[in-house]
Formats: C-alpha cells, sequence, structure tokens
C-alpha cells in the first residue's frame, strides 16, 4: 500500500474536544473562584464577629467603669449638697440668734449645740429679758430655763438653758 | 482555517457519542459543584451572615449605651467640677489656716479624729479655736466654706465667748476626703 500524500499527523485532541475540555475548564473556574469568594467573605464574617465581639466586651467594661464613677459622683454630689446646706443652716442660724438679741441685753457667752443653746450676758432688768429675748427663745426651743443674778451694778447676769427635744422625748 | 478544516472535521461532521458524553460530564460536574460545594457553602454563608449582624446590632446597642453613659458622665463632672476636685483635693493645715486667717485671728487646729465615712469617704474631724472680731467674720467664714477647695463642714458644738476687745470661737470642722481609699 503507498499512498500519494504525505501522511499527516492526527492531533491527539479534536477541534471539538478541545472546545469542551476548555468549555468544562472554563466552568469549574468559575465555579470554583465562586465558591472561593463565598469562603473568603465567610471567613471575613468570622473575624468581623470575633472583633465586634472584642469591641463590645471593652466597650461593657467601659461602661462599668463609667457607671461605678457615675455612682460615686452622684455619692459625692449628695454628701456635698448635704453639707453645703447644714453650712449655709448654720449660717443662717447663728445670724437669727444675733438678730434675735436686742440692743439692751449683752451676750457674754453661746454654747450652741446640735439641740441646745445655752446663753450667758447682762440684762438691765428680768422683764427686759423675758420680753425682748426669753419670747423668741420659748418658741424656738421646747424648754427654756433661765436664771439671774443679780450683779453689783444693779444688772442682771443670766444663763438661759434652751432644749429642743428629739422626737422619742417628746413621745415620752 | 481551510487548511485546518482539512486536518480536522471534527466541528463539520459531529460525533454525538462524543457530544453527549461531554455533555455527560459537563452536567456532572456542574452539579459536582453546585450540589457539594456551592450550595452547603452557601448554606453556611448564611448563618454566618445573620450571625454577623446579630452581633453587630448587639455591639451598636452596647456602643449607644457607652456613649449615653460618656455624655451622663461627662455632664455630670461639667455640673459637679468644684465639688469632684474638692473631694480629690487633699486637706492641708496650711491651706486651711491661710483661708481662716482671712477672717480670723490667732487660728489653732487640733486633729481629733479619723475615720471611715460611708466606706467611700474618710472623715476627718478637727477642732478650730479662734479669735474674731464681730459676729459677721463668723457668718462670712461659713458662707465662704461651700467655696472652699476642700469639703468642710462646721459643726456644732460652737462655743462663742466674748473678751474685752474680740470673741473666741471653738468650733469643730468635718473634712471629707476620698484621696485614701482610691
Amino acid at each position: 500500500m503507498r499512498s500519494f500524500i504525505a501522511p499527516r499527523p492526527k492531533p491527539f485532541l479534536s477541534l471539538f474536544s478541545k472546545m469542551w475540555i476548555v468549555f468544562i475548564a472554563l466552568m469549574s473556574l468559575f465555579m470554583l473562584m465562586f465558591n472561593f469568594y463565598i469562603v473568603f467573605e465567610m471567613r471575613s464574617f468570622k473575624q468581623g464577629m470575633i472583633d465586634l465581639t472584642k469591641e463590645r466586651e471593652m466597650l461593657e467594661v467601659k461602661i462599668d467603669e463609667n457607671d461605678a464613677m457615675i455612682g460615686s459622683i452622684l455619692r459625692q454630689k449628695a454628701l456635698a449638697e448635704d453639707i453645703f446646706s447644714n453650712n449655709t443652716l448654720l449660717k443662717d442660724s447663728m445670724n437669727n440668734l444675733f438678730d434675735l438679741v436686742p440692743d439692751q441685753i449683752t451676750l457674754k457667752k453661746v454654747e450652741m449645740e446640735r439641740n441646745s443653746l445655752i446663753l450667758y450676758g447682762i440684762s438691765p432688768t428680768q422683764d427686759a429679758f423675758n420680753f425682748l429675748l426669753a419670747a423668741p427663745l420659748k418658741s424656738i426651743f421646747h424648754t427654756s430655763q433661765t436664771t439671774f443674778y443679780l450683779t453689783k451694778a444693779g444688772w442682771y447676769n443670766f444663763v438661759s438653758i434652751n432644749k429642743i427635744m428629739s422626737e422619742d422625748e417628746i413621745r415620752e | 482555517m481551510r487548511y485546518v478544516s482539512n486536518l480536522d472535521r471534527s466541528l463539520d461532521k459531529i460525533d454525538i457519542m462524543k457530544l453527549l458524553i461531554f455533555l455527560m460530564i459537563f452536567l456532572v460536574l456542574t452539579f459536582v459543584f453546585v450540589f457539594l460545594l456551592i450550595i452547603p457553602h452557601i448554606k453556611e454563608h448564611r448563618v454566618l451572615q445573620a450571625e454577623h449582624k446579630r452581633v453587630l446590632i448587639h455591639k451598636t446597642r452596647v456602643e449607644n449605651l457607652f456613649l449615653e453613659r460618656e455624655s451622663e458622665l461627662s455632664k455630670l463632672k461639667t455640673e459637679n467640677a468644684h465639688v469632684v476636685a474638692a473631694f480629690k483635693h487633699p486637706f492641708s493645715h496650711e491651706e486651711f489656716m491661710v483661708y481662716a486667717k482671712k477672717f480670723f485671728s490667732d487660728v489653732s487646729l487640733v486633729e481629733i479624729s479619723k475615720g471611715d465615712y460611708k466606706k467611700e469617704f474618710v472623715e476627718y474631724e478637727l477642732n478650730v479655736t479662734s479669735t474674731l472680731k464681730t459676729p459677721t467674720n463668723f457668718y462670712n467664714f461659713l458662707e465662704g466654706l461651700n467655696q472652699y477647695s476642700s469639703i468642710v463642714q462646721a459643726d456644732f458644738p460652737i462655743h462663742l465667748e466674748a473678751t474685752k476687745e474680740s470673741i473666741t470661737s471653738i468650733f469643730k470642722i468635718k473634712v471629707y476626703d476620698t484621696n485614701v481609699t482610691h
């Protein structure tokens, strides 16, 4: 057998097969790329969740710190308000006391306690004391006792003990 | 082209069997990818996406709460700047004497006791002995006490005694501090 044409090598894969293989390979590549995209996104979600959780925990710690600080400031504020109002009250009550004392009467000594007031002083007459100072004192305090001593000059030294009773004492 | 088509006639005469085989391979591979890889991953992706969203919402809520507290705290701090600074300010005898000498002469300060007050604060009690010209000085002293750099409360007993030219006063002050406990 002899051929008039030179033998040509037959391609291992026909064009038809090559096209199919390329087509299938492209499809697979596309699928794999899509899959990797999803996997990548899932990984970023996971990382994001870890970051968010860390951030949230940090914020929770900060909230606790802030709460403690807010509480502390509120307690300080309450105590300070209490103290400031006590100071103001003390100032007012001293002011009132000195306003209460008329010009005729001279105070020598004042002892202010939480629930009592002891006044030492000189008055021209017993009546002057009783009308001008004892009356307003009686309206403020629950009990008011005064002792007079006559001085050489004919004036009266007085000791006035005034008390505010606590609620328990009043009930008794 | 002509040369090639002379070589390869596979496109001119399509082999049905080959076509079917390739089609089968294509379909099988597609199904394998879709059912074994993509669908399970998409399901997982959806779950993760929902979870991520939930975590994000939770964090945003906590963040809002944090911002709320932060603004509340800064508001409180600015409103009570004097009080907060006064509690932090350590009480010093010398400084108090400088203040008291504006109103009194011959001031002396004796510490009586030091103790905890409501766990958070330290309470010092001091006796102040002083001489003053008129009771007005005492009012001014009490009035200025609320603006003093430490938290100081004037307290009973208060003893005032008139001498020939001036008034001697003995009274107690309580000083509050947060320094030692924090």
